[in-house]
């Protein structure tokens, strides 16, 4: 009977030193010492590839690595880990601060490029035009806005206008680009058609000849 | 002898040279009429003018623009005559006065339209080469009170002497031969009620 009691001590102990054995080599995470080993080593791995660009990843995948080391606990074993972590979240904040700044910055210049695009094809006010404008327009201060648009396109309000007042050489007496608007805004009508107009360098109007219509 | 020759030859082509260069040709039906039209042309702008500087709606700035645009219409020392039912006499301004008093009329408001405007006397050449005419105009005059009382009119007929010379000037290495239109006096003919 002592010697059975004996035996059945042995194995509870045998049993109970087994099971103590295996419990006491994991961690607080859960974790073997071999696999805490590897995650530390994996850890270390993808944190250093992170932060020497050497990973292929886009930065929202290097975000979700991270937060994926995050998961274990290396304060305790391994505070450099929890560094590395910082480091590479700092890095890929910045970084995605730079993208979305560089994106923005195309964002922008591709709207500009898409105004200037829609200025050029937007059917420009001709010389015939703004002289039609001016005339029939409904008071003095609206066809003094269509004058100051029409002088932007001359060199300056003093580029000289000759009227034709035929094919045998004969003119009117030369006038100048603002007093000739002027006189379509005061006259009301408009009786010359554009015959010949010369520019400058910067493609502004130098000298404007109208012929009578 | 051959002195002799040679100076009456001499005098001969001077003489014929200088009439040569003196009567510049006939201008073409074509001309005339484009300088008649221009000169025309002149007389309607200043009836818009006119229109202008007397309306009490055109603001002071740009009713200054234009009278001195119409002033340029002008010979320097021409005359615009000025009629009244109430007066016999007839006044005469120079033409800035006349436009600077056409622009401070005494009414509320102001209507002023010419028409018959026309040659009375066609366009002449004289022996300087300038072409003279006369154009006619009728004027009517509406003043109107406060109240938008009309309280004076009268229609008025004016002749304006019209002067057209030929003149010349370098633009852009070009030689631009140009018609120069100028009025000369304004002489009130006959003034009516209505």
């Amino acid at each position: 009977m002592v010697k059975n009691l004996k035996s059945i001590t042995i194995l509870a102990l045998i049993t109970l030193v087994t099971i103590c054995g295996v419990t006491s080599c994991k961690s607080s995470d859960g974790l073997t010492k071999k696999e805490y080993k590897a995650r530390v080593e994996q850890a270390t791995k993808d944190l250093n590839a992170i932060l020497n660009n050497e990973t292929e990843w886009t930065l929202e995948e290097q975000q979700a690595r991270v937060n994926e080391i995050k998961q274990t606990d290396f304060s305790k074993k391994n505070p450099e880990i929890v560094e590395m972590i910082e480091r590479a979240e700092a890095k890929i904040a910045n970084e995605m601060a730079e993208r979305d700044r560089l994106a923005e910055e195309q964002r922008l210049a591709e709207e500009q490029r898409l105004r200037e695009l829609e200025e050029q094809n937007k059917p420009k006010t001709g010389l015939a035009d703004f002289f039609n404008m001016i005339a029939n327009a409904k008071d003095a201060s609206t066809a003094n806005g269509y004058i100051a648009e029409a002088l932007k396109l001359f060199e300056s309000p003093d580029a000289v206008v000759l009227i034709r007042l035929n094919n045998y050489g004969d003119y009117d007496r030369p006038t100048t680009a603002v007093n000739y608007l002027n006189y379509l805004k005061d006259q009301k009508k408009v009786n010359v058609n554009v015959d010949n107009i010369k520019y400058n360098a910067e493609n502004k109007i130098t000298e404007l000849e109208l012929i009578k219509k | 002898m051959k002195k002799v020759l040679f100076a009456i030859a001499f005098a001969f082509f001077a003489l014929t040279g200088y009439q040569a260069f003196a009567q510049e040709p006939e201008l073409s039906p074509e001309r005339k009429q484009a300088i008649d039209s221009l000169a025309l042309e002149k007389v309607r702008d200043l009836s818009k003018y006119v229109k202008l500087i007397g309306s009490k709606n055109t603001p002071w700035s740009e009713a200054n623009r234009v009278i001195d645009r119409a002033e340029e219409l002008f010979a320097p020392d021409a005359e615009i005559g000025v009629s009244s039912l109430s007066k016999t006499k007839i006044e005469y301004y120079r033409v800035r006065q006349y436009l600077e008093r056409l622009m401070r009329l005494n009414y509320d408001r102001v209507e002023i339209d010419w028409y018959k405007i026309q040659y009375v006397s066609d366009l002449q050449r004289q022996p300087d080469g300038t072409y003279v005419g006369v154009i006619t105009i009728f004027q009517t005059f509406k003043g109107y009170d406060a109240e938008g009382r009309l309280v004076y009119q009268d229609t008025t007929k004016k002749d304006i002497t019209v002067y057209v010379k030929r003149k010349e000037t370098q633009i852009g290495g070009r030689l631009i031969g140009f018609w120069d239109v100028l009025l000369g006096d304004m002489r009130v003919k006959e003034t009516t009620q209505k």
